[in-house]
């Protein structure tokens, strides 16, 4: 390259060091020592409005962070907080800008010095557009991201770490912070720690036998429906999908009041009968409770999984089955090498998402007991979920910070059924992956 | 990459450190008088939020245009769900789009005046005459050792008897003829009840245990002490005794629901019902003429200390003319209003005179058992307390020996109390 044209060789003294240090003391200045004087001017205007306008709101809002306010009645911690999240957020972008530009101003110094010739504006600008187009595109769904979904993320993680309760509350009283106290009181408060370990435990038996309940109903049915032998298999189909035709909340009130001891149907009309005695303490007895809302979710649960085995069950080439009878196959044979890792292998990230879902089942949880029938000696309910029991902290007592920490908890757990199915499914890797 | 993080990190913490420090504000900020600020000069408008029912909405609509007339004053209503109203506020208060004046069930003062939302009223002798003492006990609240008034009482409820003359043809007095009604006239097998309620819930069943001794918290209403719960004492344990007894076979199941007591005294196949006036378009419409109503029966041969729950107007810790805020929650609660009140949305009058020139039939058994009810209690405390009094109640219908539960009752509202942080005033 060197000495190739004369006016290349004198750019051999431009220096990608001076372009950054200067970019790094006020952005655009290392755009302009490039010649880039338009985006130059355009990166220094940027800061300037930057320093003029926001300088005072960011710090303000850092100050209220850190100290969520020391005069009470006058600072209002919440705001500030909700402030100081808003800086953070703005001082990321704020930041990534300031390092593209330092970057940009290196990138383009060293692309002068060993010769490269800048283009024509028109010719940048289109390069611009074509290079930056998907970026562009997605910039809107990007910042609807950052205040939909980041911003209230933030607020509450914070929120776990604060004593922000009905006697810490705004405007009269200022909420502290208090480190990791609320996790610590979780599991070592006595109050906290017994009802945290049940709610905990029967979330997860929650969450595993009626989800793994209602995919083998979906499986077995589905099957049943698929054999060649079956006749009207429409009509059938339509009658199994029925239940999740119906809206959800609408079927649990019918079955809560259904499941009622002393005048639900199934006591009266069903137990009573045939098997004579008092009837099943279905309300009133935790273990009882549990069996029917369980029931109660496999109801619901399963048309979904059966008219997604279905779909996948179809899909089957008959080939393979002829080929198994043409080895001796039985029909469980069959079932198990042929079916079921057909099946498995199509619909295994939904059937997990199916747990994650469950796990965090609040409305038939809450809509056929409110997590009723009381336990002595706890305060959460017989069949409340973390879910529930967050929803009663937060409403029923006022106890923010300690529904932040078990959402935290929730969060993190959900997070790993997420993280699992796409690390272990095939169906997500990017093309080409596979 | 992991020197891009360190170089963010590196940044976020020295603006932290550096930058973060404290902004300059009026120096006055910390001594601040707000009264001082104030100048008593008319507002141009004022905004109130009102509950979003009908009625009620149109009610206040009718005297946010009187009011104007009278002072000049435009008044704003805006509809607001009751629930939704404190944490709005608490929202809009500090942007300056909150009201001046909100409406509240007297039971969540202790809430509102532990986050400061509501200011006291200051209300002169005479303008506290025209309620009635229930309504003023209600509204009363100690907050730091101060007691003070921090609402204009606009509606009071309690709950009584409710009949179906069919059935019952004679009211009951005391609670051993609601006893003998129900033991005579139930047949669970044909769905028949002499007498229905709902087995958990304290709220109606509190005179079985205020009647005998028992009580909640200890103090005066408005000044609680929340260390001394009553629950578990002598009275309390013969109240729910008392209370044990109305529940099991032949008598009111269990599993009793509200649905379960609406639906079938609708039906005409239960003798009587506790509840509260809220109830009455219901009940009319299914039973018409065979409805009557009455007080609360006696227990222990003393009328019955029902809850009495009130809602209120407070003026907000946010509003810019406190004292023309103040003077139209008077205006909204002045005896004509309230007597129009009545008649519009059909909420009984904290008014003493327009409380008893109340001559419906079936509203006067209210306006009789609120001379006798006792204020819900209003401290924030009380929220950790429904649950678990709540549940004993269920487990004594259920037949469990009344002292060792109403004892683990006490016992779990006092762990909740400090695990909520309560026990701190």
């Amino acid at each position: 390259m060197n000495g190739t044209a004369d006016n290349h060789v004198s750019k051999n003294n431009h220096s990608p060091v001076i372009a950054m240090v200067l970019s790094i003391l006020f952005a655009g200045l290392g755009q302009i020592y490039n010649r880039r004087f338009l985006k130059g001017v355009i990166f220094a205007l940027v800061e300037v409005a930057f320093i003029v306008t926001m300088l005072d709101s960011i710090n303000f809002g850092l100050w209220g962070l850190r100290t969520l306010g020391t005069i009470p009645g006058v600072d209002h911690s919440i705001r500030l907080l909700v402030l100081g999240v808003l800086s953070l957020i703005g001082i990321v972008i704020l930041g990534s800008l300031y390092v593209f530009n330092v970057i940009d101003a290196k990138r383009q110094a060293q692309k002068i010095q060993t010769g490269w010739k800048p283009k024509k504006m028109r010719e940048t600008i289109r390069d611009a557009y074509d290079t930056t187009f998907p970026y562009l595109m997605t910039f809107p769904g990007l910042i609807l991201m950052i205040f939909v979904v980041i911003f209230p993320l933030l607020f509450s993680i914070l929120l776990a770490f604060t004593n922000y309760d009905l006697y810490h509350s705004p405007p009269r009283n200022l909420v502290e912070w208090v480190g990791f106290d609320n996790f610590v009181n979780l599991v070592t408060v006595p109050i906290w720690q017994e009802t945290f370990l049940s709610v905990f435990s029967w979330t997860i038996v929650w969450t595993v036998v009626s989800t793994t309940l209602q995919i083998a109903v979906g499986l077995f049915l589905a099957l049943l429906v698929n054999d060649p032998r079956v006749k009207f298999k429409k009509l059938i189909r339509t009658i199994l999908i029925l239940p999740w035709a119906v809206p959800a909340f609408i079927t649990i009130l019918i079955f809560s009041a259904m499941f009622n001891d002393e005048f639900g149907a199934i006591n009266r009309d069903i137990i009573i009968p045939l098997f004579g005695g008092e009837g099943i303490p279905w309300l009133s007895d935790p273990f009882y409770a549990k069996i029917a809302i369980i029931m109660i979710q496999t109801w619901l649960g399963f048309p979904f999984i059966f008219a997604l085995f279905t779909g996948v069950l179809q899909s089957i080439s008959k080939d393979w089955y002829e080929a198994a009878d043409v080895d001796g196959g039985t029909r469980f044979q069959k079932f198990r090498h042929i079916t079921l890792p057909h099946v498995l292998f199509a619909t295994a990230p939904l059937l997990i998402m199916q747990y994650a879902q469950n796990f965090n089942n609040f409305n038939v949880i809450y809509l056929f007991n409110e997590g009723n029938p009381p336990i002595r000696g706890q305060n959460a309910g017989g069949t409340d979920i973390l879910i529930s029991w967050v929803y009663k902290l937060t409403f029923d007592t006022n106890n923010y910070s300690m529904a932040a920490v078990v959402s935290i908890i929730m969060g993190v757990i959900v997070s790993a059924f997420a993280f699992y199915q796409f690390r272990q499914t095939k169906s997500f890797k990017e093309e080409g992956e596979i | 990459m992991v020197k891009k993080c360190l170089f963010t990190l590196l940044l976020l913490t020295t603006l932290f450190a550096l930058v973060a420090c404290a902004p300059d504000r009026p120096e006055e900020g910390k001594s601040e008088n707000k009264d001082s600020g104030e100048t008593n000069e008319k507002p141009d408008e004022l905004t109130i939020w009102a509950n979003d029912e009908e009625k009620h909405l149109e009610a206040v609509k009718s005297f946010a245009a009187k009011y104007e007339e009278k002072e000049g004053i435009k008044v704003n209503v805006v509809a607001k769900s009751m629930l939704d109203q404190l944490q709005e506020l608490s929202l809009a208060g500090p942007e300056g789009k909150g009201p001046d004046l909100f409406l509240q069930p007297h039971d969540q003062i202790g809430n509102i005046v532990a986050q400061g939302l509501a200011e006291p009223l200051s209300l002169t002798e005479e303008e506290k005459s025209g309620y009635s003492k229930a309504a003023i006990d209600a509204v009363t609240y100690e907050y730091d050792g101060e007691t003070n008034v921090y609402g204009a009482p606009a509606v009071i409820e309690t709950y009584g008897i409710y009949y179906n003359t069919d059935i019952v043809k004679e009211a009951p007095k005391t609670i051993e003829d609601l006893q003998a009604i129900l033991e005579n006239y139930t047949d669970q097998s044909k769905d028949q009840y002499g007498f229905l309620m709902k087995p958990n819930d304290i709220y109606f069943a509190y005179p079985f245990f205020k009647n005998y001794g028992g009580y909640i918290f200890g103090g005066e209403p408005g000044e609680y002490d929340v260390t001394d719960i009553g629950l578990a004492n002598e009275g309390a344990v013969k109240g729910g005794e008392l209370f044990q007894s109305f529940f099991g076979k032949g008598k009111i199941p269990t599993s009793t629901t509200v649905d379960v007591v609406d639906g079938l005294f609708t039906e005409g196949k239960v003798g009587a019902v506790i509840n509260g006036p809220w109830s009455i378009a219901t009940y009319k419409e299914a039973l018409g003429d065979k409805l009557k109503t009455a007080p609360f029966p006696d227990i222990n041969g003393k009328p019955s200390s029902t809850f009495v729950g009130v809602k209120t107007w407070m003026v907000s810790y946010y509003s810019e003319h406190k004292d023309w805020a103040k003077d139209l929650a008077l205006f909204i609660t002045n005896e004509e209003n309230l007597q129009e009140y009545f008649e519009t949305a059909g909420e009984l009058p904290p008014n003493t005179k327009a409380l008893e020139s109340i001559d419906d039939p079936i509203y006067e058994a209210f306006a009789e058992q609120i001379k006798s009810g006792v204020p819900m209690p209003s401290t924030p405390q009380m929220s950790q307390v429904w649950e678990p009094a709540n549940n004993a109640l269920q487990f004594i219908a259920e037949g469990e020996d009344v002292k060792p539960v109403l004892e683990e009752a006490v016992e779990q509202i006092k762990t909740k109390i400090e695990a909520s942080g309560g026990t701190g005033q």
